[in-house]
């Protein structure tokens, strides 16, 4: 196997330099065009050709993945049954106070004609694989533009917001998880009611930027979407550290993202929102949204 | 016989890179936070077997599906692959019929992989080198390739034996 002769390997590293210099020129080019045109449709193509096997896989490695699991913390599982059923209760008191305070709150809007909270349509999906390398921070569903999804909708799941879509074909769409570098997120943090900019990092926690903050934001604060790209009001998560506000300087602190990201599986697209910015939008917008799968969430807007 | 051999080093590519999305890629199996790099360990039990120029054309073909499949920026897994297949080819001689050597190769090379990944993004504008816990990112993958690369290891063998046997018939 190795090389026996010096022309040999000649020609092994003429080739080994020919296809770093072909790499180069198309990492070049793809950073240039911005990951845009050529590259989508690139992706898009190698996706569908991969997308049959990796459901194939999905559908055979979950039950065994989920058996594997329920076997290994089956200790904890009547302790954590016994919990559960504890806190159900507990929600169960509290959903019928907040039951009687929503009754309250409408009839309030009604008596001083405010306009009615709508509510937002969302299509839920099944995450069926993920990225190929840890640097990747991306997931694809098994929902598309068949489904009323759209670049840029943003995604959720029971905890709070996961990502945003960013490729979307027929039957499937890519979700860049909110711990993307690329990823950027308008938010207010509900104590202060100030606004700011949440960075994924690649992984761990967000990075939060306040650039007109006056009040400082206390560990465990709740940070929400503030409307502008997202539905207003989505939990993005809880702030790790305090940090001070001083006039002239930009607050920095870190987000706790709400969502457990290394253990979603299904999600909800939040379909029923236009974002501010127009160029989040792309050319499949106004595709119908199918009734079969749409529910709805609560949201301002 | 070259033909199947590429054949078999081009499913086991694929075969990687599926499981590397579904098993291992969406939080199904990461120990301690990250998956193992299989399509590195494919490529680096596949060099003893082909020729040097395939298992470089195979690094790059690896590399620009990861890519493609991939959010970050077209043609830095390429490189990547390349240059780990390139070096495979170099001294897969000294670890193709030893085993400690082969486990040595393993995390050396999935690690020295991971951390030219790691500077390429960077060099690319992709914020890697900043990303949190971008050590373990480096080093996880390397230990868990070790540890899978027994049973990956056997089957490439096997597969290309079988293939060799059935040429010789």
């Amino acid at each position: 196997m190795f090389p026996q002769s010096g022309r040999r390997v000649n020609r092994v590293t003429i080739l080994f330099l020919a296809l770093i210099t072909i790499g180069f020129i198309i990492a070049t080019f793809d950073v240039r065009s911005e990951g845009n045109g050529v590259s989508d449709v690139l992706r898009e193509g190698t996706q569908s050709v991969f997308t049959p096997f990796q459901k194939a896989v999905d559908w055979v490695a979950t039950p065994v993945i989920g058996l594997v699991d329920g076997v290994a913390n089956l200790a904890g599982l009547r302790d954590e049954n016994e919990r559960l059923v504890d806190r159900v209760r507990e929600l169960e008191a509290q959903v019928r106070a907040t039951d009687a305070l929503e009754e309250q709150v409408a009839q309030l809007e009604l008596i001083n004609g405010l306009e009615v909270a709508g509510e937002l349509s969302t299509v839920t999906a099944r995450m069926y694989s993920g990225g190929v390398s840890p640097f990747d921070n991306v997931r694809f569903i098994d929902k598309g533009a068949n489904d009323g999804i759209v670049v840029g909708q943003a995604v959720v799941d029971e905890d709070g917001l996961v990502g945003r879509v960013d490729l979307v074909s027929a039957n499937d769409a890519r979700i860049r998880l909110i711990t993307d570098p690329v990823v950027s997120v308008g938010v207010r943090v509900q104590s202060t009611n100030e606004t700011g900019i949440v960075t994924g990092r690649g992984d761990g926690p967000l990075r939060l930027e306040m650039f007109r903050a006056n009040e400082p934001v206390q560990e465990g604060d709740l940070v929400v979407t503030d409307g502008s790209r997202f539905p207003p009001g989505l939990v993005v998560g809880l702030v790790a550290e305090t940090a001070d506000a001083e006039v002239g300087f930009v607050l920095r602190s870190t987000v706790d993202p709400a969502a457990n990201l290394s253990e979603v599986d299904y999600v909800r697209v939040i379909v029923g929102f236009s974002a501010i910015d127009p160029s989040l939008e792309d050319a499949s917008t106004g595709v119908t949204t199918t009734t079969s799968t749409t529910t709805t969430v609560p949201g301002d807007g | 016989m070259r033909r199947s051999r590429i054949v078999i080093s081009l499913v086991a590519v694929i075969i990687a890179i599926v499981l590397q999305t579904t098993i291992f890629g969406s939080g199904r199996i990461e120990p301690l936070g990250v998956a193992p790099a299989l399509v590195s360990l494919v490529i680096i039990a596949v060099a003893p077997y082909v020729e040097s120029e395939i298992t470089i054309l195979l690094g790059f073909t690896a590399g620009i599906l990861m890519d493609l499949i991939g959010s970050g920026t077209l043609g830095l897994w390429a490189m990547t692959m390349t240059i780990i297949a390139f070096i495979a080819t170099r001294v897969s001689f000294r670890y193709k019929d030893s085993v400690w050597l082969s486990l040595a190769a393993v995390f050396v090379l999935t690690a020295l992989g991971q951390a030219i990944y790691v500077l390429l993004g960077t060099l690319f504008g992709q914020e890697t080198a900043s990303e949190p816990n971008v050590a373990s990112k480096i080093f996880l993958p390397a230990l868990w390739n070790v540890i899978l690369a027994y049973p990956v290891l056997w089957l490439m063998r096997v597969a290309f034996r079988t293939r060799d046997r059935s040429w010789a018939a």
